[in-house]
């Protein structure tokens, strides 16, 4: 047992009492289950197959671990790339959601959106929860969540504007997020995620989201994690699409100093449609790990996932991907893109993308490409009269470009152009 | 209890008195006492007449092999092998042989004649006494003639140790070192026997390598070793193995190749495996673990591998290359068919290291009826290794619904210059394609057979051209009783 692992353990035991609707002797019983199978398996280390190019247990073992205290006076928020965009606004700090810095009114009827607590008491929200879990490490979130939102919508209702989430680390310190999400038979939504942090804040964030779409449901997230590089960020996103269903998840990696990102999605109904895509812009010493696993466990159903990375000094960037097709998932189209670009010597990239096939009649394909920025293409631009800074640029955008073309809402694509204009400035990219 | 006594006994006393007699003295017993123990290995080098270096590096190997562990993480199960109970050495035997063709199973003709193998092989590989017909001593002087001429050493192994052993002792274990990995570590502790080969500087070895072995192999045994050394400029092609099915009755094959390809040199090894499957009930059948290494050593050399894996029920199978020298190639081509039961696990690793090394892999896997099919592979690029060039495809053809493909490609750069390309594609072969050819009269079978082959082509053309024709032919063998 490593001290890190030891320490959640400790926290646990001190904590569990006062954690969210512990008075549940369901959920009582389930984090007792998810506590023992964390304590038994510990962090996950390199030697585990899913993690062999992010050392979770080796990087934690310096992190500080302690909870992260409640901040709960005056908050300096930072502004997010889509304050443009018109939405209900949920704010998080610490991991605490502040109902005084966030706004949800005017939300249509049919559309429950609560904290956690309240979430852990409705019906629809114990399925989600009990439903085993993919990656081991979620059993931590699943003992010490301390907050989080829970979203409902019932059936037909459309969520009009999009819901802004900031995940704020104020502070040092660990806190464990936890969002459920269930939209019912023909639902939509549209979220918009930010992660920041502040500047000296070494925070360990570990987000955990169940989602569950009914027939004919469609949600779309689009998750920026720009956090600051002291800080750790761990996500595993875990969704279950049925019949007709339609899935939308985009993340932009900019922050952290290791971040390791996991989405789970299974398809439990036919005609279902899966979209896992991402950018990742990394400099200094960040270590950004991708990881994408899609359950074709029925027939006719269609995924891709697109990844481009962009890697700068001497930053490192994991994908991890597989395309799991269960035996009758016929007429399955499995789609897997991965680009990586080096621009430093320093700069490393571990790819991993996968296919596991057990029906014949499917399209699944893969592929996946590492280099640095073209030679010819910046020749090109230089002979032009373009300044080797700009033509780079222009070329990284370019590259970063095909990511966010995948983003269906325009105004979110525009905030995502902005965030790797933003990165340039910050001297990400430079010659 | 008591005869294995014995047994150990007196390999006790040969080893201490093999310098007393020389190195031809013979052992009455043919087979080492079942089970594996030092005794075995020491047995094993007596009986070979090695010398005490040899004995010890074997020995070493073996007192690690007790540490390890078996590798699971291959997409292939297999009941527990209990390696307690096997004979890790017997005399080659002697089949009692057959007067003529007519009495050999005519089932082994058949796919013979469908090879097209020229009726004198045909019988030397059934076991049928050809001396009469065809005079293979000679022909096998002419071959030794002609090498010798050039220089080229091409032996059995245990001869090696004997005639070559400073060539033996600097390149053996420098490839895949006698503790590699749990399989290797066996062969190292226990290999019977296998080729040594040679080419000096500049010499370009007169003839395909295969042609000589594929009519004086005798059977090597389950532990095979090979050993090939191109020194600087020189150029060989060897092939391994045989189209014709090779009924064989050791379950386990662990064997280990390596190959060593000095500046400028040029490496060109082809595989055709078509070991015992298993029946079609997945009954049976060999499992080949087999560790298979290039080293590109010196700057500008090339190491290709080739392989067209169609036999054993269980295969677990890397050929890599170490990209060492700057300037150097490394090539993987693969066909892996799977039928009925079988299990494959195979694939490549390109290690790039040197300045300017480039690395190509093509593979192609086809599934069929129960079988699993992985590709597994690596490409690495280390921090100092400056324009390192990589291309990558590998593609899946299923068919049936009950079979299954896999891709796991592992891509790893440390250095911006690099440009690594991979891609893979899975799907089950095209109806409309089939649809055509049928539709021109094909039967279905045959039908798969072309379109299987087309698939293949890439690879298939890499092959030695006499091999070519009959791979061909052995992959549409492969999959008879796949459709329909």
């Amino acid at each position: 047992m490593t001290d890190a692992a030891t320490k959640f353990i400790e926290t646990y035991e001190r904590e569990r009492n006062s954690l969210p609707a512990a008075d549940l002797p369901w959920l009582d019983a389930r984090r007792d289950e998810a506590m023992k199978s964390f304590a038994e398996a510990g962090l996950p280390h390199r030697r585990l197959e899913d993690w062999r190019y992010t050392d979770l247990r080796q990087l934690l073992s310096k992190a500080s671990l302690a909870p992260a205290p409640a901040h709960e006076g005056v908050v300096l928020l930072p502004t997010t790339a889509f304050d443009a965009i018109d939405g209900h606004r949920l704010v998080f700090v610490n991991g605490r959601f502040r109902a005084d810095l966030s706004n949800l009114g005017g939300l249509p009827s049919g559309v429950t959106l609560v904290p956690l607590a309240e979430a852990l008491r409705a019906p629809w929200a114990r399925p989600l929860l009990e439903a085993p879990q993919a990656s081991g490490i979620v059993a931590l979130n699943t003992a010490m969540m301390g907050d989080g939102l829970g979203l409902h919508v019932a059936a037909g209702v459309r969520l009009g504007k999009p819901l802004h989430i900031l995940h704020f680390a104020a502070d040092a310190g660990a806190f464990h997020v936890r969002n459920l999400i269930r939209l019912e038979e023909g639902a939509e939504a549209t979220i918009f995620e930010t992660h920041a942090g502040a500047a000296a804040a070494s925070s360990f964030a570990d987000h955990a989201a169940d989602v569950s779409l009914a027939e004919g449901a469609r949600l779309a997230i689009v998750k920026v994690q720009d956090e600051a590089p002291s800080a750790i960020h761990l996500a595993t996103l875990t969704a279950r699409l049925d019949a007709r269903s339609h899935f939308a998840h985009f993340t932009m990696t900019l922050g952290a100093g290791l971040s390791r990102n996991q989405s789970f999605v299974t398809f439990a109904g036919e005609g279902a449609e899966a979209h896992v895509n991402g950018a990742v812009a990394l400099r200094g010493k960040q270590h950004g790990d991708h990881f994408v696993v899609i359950d074709h466990a029925v027939p006719h159903c269609a995924s891709a996932t697109l990844f481009k990375t962009v890697l700068d000094d001497s930053s490192t960037g994991v994908f991890q991907g597989r395309v799991l097709v269960r035996p009758d998932a016929q007429k399955t189209d499995g789609r897997q893109m991965t680009n990586a670009l080096l621009l430093s010597r320093d700069a490393a990239m571990n790819a991993k993308p996968e296919l596991e096939i057990y029906a014949d009649d499917v399209q699944c394909a893969h592929g996946s490409t590492i280099g640095e920025l073209s030679r010819e293409a910046l020749f090109y631009l230089r002979s032009r009269g373009i300044d080797e800074e700009t033509a780079r640029q222009l070329l990284i955008s370019a590259f970063l470009d095909a990511a966010f073309e995948t983003v269906a809402n325009e105004e979110a694509r525009e905030a995502l152009r902005g965030l790797a204009a933003n990165w340039f400035r910050l001297g990400g990219g430079a010659a | 209890m008591t005869a294995v006594r014995e047994t150990v006994d007196t390999v006790d006393q040969l080893a201490g008195e093999k310098y007393k007699y020389g190195f031809t003295t013979d052992i009455e017993s043919e087979r080492a006492p079942i089970g594996l123990s030092e005794d075995t290995i020491r047995f094993i080098s007596a009986k070979k007449n090695e010398p005490q270096w040899m004995l010890d590096w074997r020995l070493q190997a073996y007192r690690r092999w007790l540490q390890m562990e078996e590798p699971k993480w291959a997409k292939v199960s297999y009941p527990p092998i209990d390696f307690q109970n096997a004979y890790y050495y017997s005399a080659p035997k002697q089949n009692a042989k057959l007067a003529s063709l007519d009495e050999v199973d005519p089932k082994l003709l058949e796919t013979y004649k469908k090879l097209g193998i020229p009726l004198v092989e045909q019988q030397l590989l059934a076991g049928v006494a050809v001396d009469a017909v065809f005079d293979s001593v000679s022909v096998v002087t002419t071959f030794k003639t002609k090498l010798a001429e050039v220089g080229v050493i091409f032996c059995p192994f245990s001869e090696a140790v004997r005639e070559h052993p400073e060539l033996v002792k600097k390149y053996l274990g420098s490839v895949v070192p006698e503790s590699d990995n749990y399989y290797a570590t066996l062969n190292s502790a226990v290999f019977s026997d296998g080729s040594f080969v040679y080419i000096p500087p500049g010499v370009r070895c007169p003839m395909e390598l295969s042609t000589y072995f594929r009519i004086n192999e005798k059977q090597t045994g389950q532990f095979e070793r090979t050993l090939i050394v191109a020194d600087k400029g020189s150029y060989v092609s060897y092939l391994e193995g045989c189209t014709a099915p090779q009924r064989d009755e050791n379950q386990l094959h662990a064997a280990v190749v390596e190959l060593v390809a000095l500046d400028d040199a040029e490496i060109k090894y082809s595989t055709v495996q078509n070991w015992f499957p298993g029946d079609e009930d997945g009954k049976g059948g060999i499992y080949n673990f087999v560790t298979k290494r290039g080293d590109c050593r010196g700057p500008r050399s090339k190491i290709s591998w080739t392989q067209v894996e169609t036999g054993s029920a269980v295969t677990w199978k890397y050929p890599s290359c170490i990209l060492r020298g700057d300037g150097s190639r490394g090539e993987f081509y693969s066909i892996a068919i799977s039928n009925h039961f079988q299990q494959v696990d195979s694939g490549t690793k390109m290690i790039h290291l040197g300045r300017d090394t480039s690395s190509r892999i093509v593979s192609k896997g086809i599934a069929a009826g129960r079988s699993s099919n992985t590709y597994r592979g690596l490409v690495s690029v280390h921090k100092k290794a400056e324009n390192v060039r990589n291309f990558t495809q590998c593609d899946s053809l299923l068919i049936g619904p009950r079979c299954s493909a896999h891709t796991v490609p592992y891509i790893e750069a440390k250095n911006p210059t690099a440009i690594l390309e991979h891609e893979a594609t899975t799907s089950k072969i095209s109806e409309e394609q089939l649809f055509y050819c049928m539709q021109r009269g094909l039967p279905a079978e045959e039908a798969v057979a072309l379109i299987v082959n087309g698939f293949c082509r890439d690879v298939l053309q890499q092959l030695p051209m006499e091999f070519a024709v009959e791979a061909q032919k052995l992959v549409s063998i492969s999959l008879e009783g796949s459709v329909g």
